[in-house]
């Protein structure tokens, strides 16, 4: 106890003298008649107004909030609260308000270090308890809960745990039986093992089957041989491989007598306890990389590894021990789709992760937006607010309303998960590709737009959007190429119309219903009330979804009329095929706003939602060619919509900061510019900062 | 230095339902006096004019140049705070930040104690009588007084030499400066200790105060307010949790270190420290913290505190729900023999188990929030607690620990696992009331920046 009370004391003349600093230096300027020469006087130039003392609220933020975050609002809070407590956490005082990420000025290494730290310390706190023991959809919320909250401090702690959990262990949860969840479930949620997932190679990304690393089986000692015949064969982008795991999941082709039984997955231990790398296994680092950086992505090289018989995760296949290849399932296609389960349970994080980031950058952007000014309209006049004007609005307002609906779809997609059967994994691959694409390219747009929106402030690291392009550029190819994925949902599509038109069965899931009916008709006449009308949105999204699909299924028709193979015939089809995939994901996202709508029973909160959807359809409409293309729209249609557009930006100025409120990320995870970033930038901030204020508690 | 009485010092501003008062808290004093002596109400009725008198010298000021020392002067009752005296203090502290002669608003108690908190036998007789608008009309002006006070436009110190309780805090902690002597006792024992006043025969020893000070407020029924949520939860780590669950109280070296206080001054110096605080002529903070720290010093925080155990602290209570709190704690217990934290445990057990639930939702909701959503929330807590239509283990606490002493409220629910998510969801609701509706905060414009960061 001596030597703690003794640095307790030394803590304690610490912080006295830290507060010394503080109140010495925090600028009282305006009220300052003294000579003081630290306190700048600057109410005769521009003073800071806070928008919540202009702006009125005119719905209730935080039953908006529970719409949009939808479940397990405490324990987010809890984790908000846990994380901004701790020093591991980065905490840094700005303008009087503590702030808390990731010091992205760290080498990488020590990026990678703090990583580990920050997940020891919410180990200690039982933030991951359940995580893969507990069973049943309430615990799978929680943990999708957390793992928001988690990707809104930093994406690399986020991708990071979702390899060890989502990722190596549900592997181990979804390919392995019994004797594998016993042996690795309660390790795993418990850190005494770190596992990472090695399945793409250098040669081989989204084609999982074309990997090229080889497995074979040694009945004379129960073993498996993973190797890596060539380099091309090498694992590549294995989060987690270059520092830190000790297990892997391997995939690998299957070779039982000569056959290739296809693509398997195995565990394989990489490092011993003390972080050493195992004999017959080599690693390299795969560097710095333009985010992620608190990530150790590596690369594997096996050379003859041998692992135990056991190892093989034989849920779908297994190898007796003298050698004899089993299988329930026999279609080869069939075992590797059971294969990819867990993906999907990675495309849902990284969808909602999307639009998490999209809210933290919207809600920086119009917050700064609504307290710096510029320009005035005639002389001697006060400067304009950014946000009133008309330009402004239109770049930012319409990205969130986006960012509203594909919130919802975000929801639907996450409950759809954690309630899922084996009947709806078809569904939940389409609807997670669409999503996931969508709200991945939504959030890098957004990014960008809210990056110039802030202009020189944008380029700050401490002010996070201009860093999170870098961090969360990668969530457009991992987890599936977004094109690739466009491709498949444009294919499933294909595949549901010639089910439906050869077995002269009628349209049922994936939101295709409509097809059954006849087709919708617009007016020739668009008025404002019919252009908010939620049936006219999604009769216009319909008309083009059922359009193009009709477009497609012809045109690969034609391709193979004309002797080309399936396969080909779909790749000559891209360009229907990516503006079929839009169409869909448009059209399940607005069905997914207009169902949330649907049930609320009126208020100020449904009315509200209601401007925000005509915002999310009307822009859409607005901004992508197909509907001008194939002629689903009229020129006059159009220049209606753009009309309806601009009104819509002056109505939703004025809900724009309640908006923004209601996404309930707390201040702290948001940044300086956000708030009074005259304070935050003044001198005596400076001086702070100089004297090592990083005591984040201070009342 | 001349005294005067404050009642004409300025026009009454945004606390204008203060005045319509008068009458409600000169009955106040009529109660607390009567419950002192002992006898019929009636008889008291005598006192009607010295009492109506001594209202108004609850609350003195010493005027100095460009300085206002506001002096609560209710000893007899350790300062606890009257009706009258919440809305004299927003008047007050409103007036000396629009006097543009007024640079330094200085805040001291009247004898061994800085302020004894809210005055809890006003709002147990009145709801007992009235309903919850009473108690409902006390906190919507004590809540108000601290939205002020936190976002006073003015350099303000509050000198804490001698006990500093629940609402003593909300008066104070709020405010720029905040100077802890070796005198200084702060307790979370939120209202507890004005009914300790009433019932408890005088005169009392140190030792009667011991006793009285080992109650933490969740013992009566209670939950942190006057803001209790935001500055609790923004103290190192989870040491707010610790303080708001098992009402430990703090000497005035741990009020510093934890930083509810920012300075330290011995008590031998504050006469000194006070007479150079008044030839302040600016209101640079600046200049107030030099003269402050010039008397400052660095004092010896003890053996025992729990400071020391902060990391322990930390461990324990951040995690996500009381139970486990609980849970961790008996694990610690197991490996150390350190009484503090079996001590904390049986706080703990004995705490109402519904306003535990209640404080630790407030604290973590506290954090994510400003110091006026604090106020509002706390607002509709105070409400439903004096409401009773959701709990009765506020008025439960009273009677078990100060009016029966039996010593063995009933909790209800009795058990922590009794508790329905919904019954506390409740708390945080409005109220569903026609003539009731959420706290309104004064509107503050052009604050500096260190209040418009607590927004």
């Amino acid at each position: 106890m001596a030597s703690s009370s003794s640095s307790s004391v030394d803590q304690v003349s610490r912080r006295t003298q830290i507060l010394t600093n503080h109140l010495n230096q925090s600028g009282f300027a305006p009220y300052s008649s003294s000579s003081s020469s630290t306190s700048l006087e600057f109410s005769a130039c521009i003073n800071f107004s806070p928008p919540e003392l202009s702006e009125r609220i005119e719905f209730d933020t935080k039953e908006m909030r529970k719409l949009l975050d939808a479940h397990n609002l405490e324990d987010r809070d809890w984790l908000y609260g846990l994380m901004r407590q701790s020093n591991l956490f980065n905490p840094r005082k700005l303008g009087g308000r503590v702030f808390v990420w990731p010091d992205y000025n760290q080498s990488m290494e020590q990026q990678r270090e703090m990583t580990m730290k920050r997940i020891g310390y919410m180990i200690d706190r039982g933030v991951f308890e359940g995580w893969l023991t507990a069973q049943g959809p309430e615990a799978k919320l929680r943990k999708l809960a957390l793992m928001e909250v988690i990707g809104i401090f930093d994406h690399s702690l986020s991708v990071k745990l979702g390899v060890h959990f989502m990722l190596w262990g549900g592997a181990i949860q979804f390919f392995g039986t019994k004797r594998h969840h016993d042996k690795w479930l309660r390790a795993t949620e418990n850190y005494a093992v770190k596992g990472c997932f090695a399945m793409s190679e250098l040669g081989h990304g989204s084609n999982v089957r074309g990997i090229e690393t080889v497995t074979t089986y040694d009945s004379k000692t129960e073993e498996f041989v993973i190797n890596t015949p060539c380099e091309s064969a090498q694992k590549y982008w294995i989060g987690g491989a270059a520092n830190h795991a000790t297990h892997t999941v391997v995939f690998s082709q299957l070779n039982i007598n000569g056959k290739n039984q296809g693509v398997h997955a195995f565990i394989a231990q990489i490092r011993d306890l003390d972080g050493n790398i195992c004999p017959n296994i080599r690693i390299a680092d795969c560097g710095h990389k333009i985010g992620l950086n608190g990530v150790d992505n590596g690369r594997i090289w096996f050379d003859n590894a041998r692992i135990p018989r056991e190892n093989l995760l034989n849920s779908v296949a297994d190898v007796s021990p003298d050698g004899q290849y089993l299988s329930s399932i026999k279609d080869p296609d069939q075992r590797f789709a059971a294969f990819l389960a867990p993906l999907t349970s990675g495309r849902v994080n990284i969808t909602v992760n999307a639009v998490y980031s999209a809210k933290i950058s919207l809600a920086i952007a119009i917050r700064y937006a609504l307290t710096r000014r510029a320009f005035s309209v005639a002389p001697n006049e006060p400067e304009m607010l950014l946000l009133d004007y008309p330009s402004h609005q239109r770049r930012l307002l319409p990205l969130l309303a986006k960012t509203y609906a594909m919130s919802f779809a975000a929801n639907y997609l996450k409950f759809l998960y954690v309630n899922r059967t084996p009947e709806l994994n078809k569904a939940i691959h389409v609807v997670s590709s669409a999503f996931k694409a969508a709200t991945t390219w939504h959030n890098m747009k957004t990014l960008q737009e809210c990056r110039e929106a802030c202009g020189g402030q944008g380029l700050k690291t401490e002010n996070r959007i201009g860093h999170m392009k870098a961090e969360y550029d990668v969530q457009s190819t991992f987890e599936g190429d977004n094109n690739v994925l466009m491709q498949q949902i444009s294919k499933a599509l294909f595949g549901e119309y010639i089910a439906a038109k050869k077995g002269n069965k009628l349209f049922k899931g994936l939101g295709l219903e409509h097809l059954n009916k006849s087709c919708p008709v617009t007016a020739s006449q668009l008025t404002s009330s019919t252009l908010r009308c939620s049936q006219f949105q999604t009769d216009v999204f319909c008309l083009r979804e059922r359009d193009l699909l009709n477009r497609f299924v012809a045109e690969v028709s034609e391709h193979q009329a004309q002797g080309k193979n399936k396969e080909y015939a779909f790749i000559l089809s891209y360009q229907i095929a990516q503006d079929l995939g839009r169409a869909f994901s448009d059209r399940a996202i607005l069905q997914t706003f207009t169902e949330a709508e649907r049930a609320l029973t009126g208020g100020p909160l449904k009315e509200i939602l209601g401007h925000v959807r005509s915002m999310y359809a009307l822009i859409t409409l607005e901004e992508d060619s197909s509907f001008l293309r194939y002629g689903y729209l009229s020129t006059d249609h159009v220049a209606a919509v753009r009309k309806e557009v601009t009104k819509l930006c002056s109505e939703l100025r004025s809900h724009a900061l309640a908006l923004v409120d209601s996404f309930g990320i707390p201040d702290a995870f948001l940044s300086p510019i956000a708030f009074n970033w005259l304070e935050s930038n003044s001198w005596s901030s400076v001086q702070q900062q100089l004297g090592g204020t990083t005591f984040a508690s201070a009342i | 230095m001349s005294s005067q009485n404050p009642i004409n010092g300025s026009e009454d501003q945004g606390f204008n339902r203060c005045s319509s008062d008068h009458y409600s808290a000169k009955w106040d004093i009529v109660f607390v006096c009567s419950a002192l002596e002992k006898k019929p109400l009636l008889s008291c009725f005598s006192f009607e004019t010295s009492f109506f008198l001594s209202l108004f010298l609850q609350i003195l000021v010493e005027q100095e140049s460009y300085v206002r020392t506001i002096i609560l002067n209710r000893p007899q009752q350790l300062n606890a705070l009257s009706f009258y005296m919440v809305c004299k203090l927003g008047e007050l502290f409103t007036a000396y930040e629009e006097d543009y002669n007024v640079k330094l608003v200085i805040l001291k108690g009247k004898g061994r104690s800085f302020c004894a908190g809210g005055d809890v036998a006003y709002i147990v007789r009145d709801t007992i009588a009235g309903g919850w608008k009473s108690g409902a009309k006390y906190f919507w002006n004590e809540y108000r007084m601290n939205y002020l006070l936190a976002t006073y436009k003015k350099p303000q110190v509050s000198i804490l030499n001698g006990f500093v309780m629940g609402g003593g805090a909300g008066v104070s902690v709020h405010g720029q400066f905040r100077v802890a002597t070796e005198n200084s006792i702060m307790d979370m024992a939120y209202f507890v200790f004005v009914l300790l006043i009433v019932f408890v025969e005088q005169p009392r020893t140190n030792s009667s105060f011991n006793e009285v000070f080992a109650m933490p407020e969740t013992a009566i029924g209670l939950y942190p307010d006057v803001g209790g949520s935001y500055f609790l939860s923004r103290l190192p780590g989870f040491f707010g949790e610790y303080l708001g669950l098992t009402g430990e109280r703090l000497d005035g070296a741990e009020m510093l270190a934890c930083g509810l206080a920012t300075h330290f001054v011995p008590a031998k110096n504050l006469l000194a420290m006070e007479e150079a605080l008044c030839k302040v002529t600016t209101s640079d903070p600046a200049v107030v913290s030099t003269i402050l720290d010039k008397f400052s010093v660095q004092p010896h925080l003890k053996e025992k505190s729990a400071y020391h155990r902060i990391e322990v602290v930390d461990r324990c209570f951040s995690r996500r729900t009381i139970e486990e709190i609980l849970a961790a704690l008996e694990i610690e217990a197991l490996n150390s023999s350190d009484d503090w934290i079996i001590a904390a445990i049986q706080s703990i057990k004995k705490a109402s188990p519904l306003s535990l639930k209640l404080s630790l939702k407030q604290i973590r909701k506290g954090r994510l929030q400003g110091i006026g959503q604090c106020l509002i929330m706390e607002y509709r807590l105070g409400c439903h607690a004096v409401e009773r239509k959701l709990s009765n283990d506020f008025f439960e606490g009273c009677r078990a620990k100060l009016i029966d002493k039996d010593g063995s409220p009933k909790w209800q629910p009795s058990r922590l696992e009794l508790i329905q998510d919904e019954i506390v969801d409740q708390f945080f609701a409005k109220m569903d009331d026609q003539e009731w509706e959420d706290l309104k905060l004064p509107r503050r414009d052009n604050l500096p920046a260190l209040a418009m960061a607590k927004l």
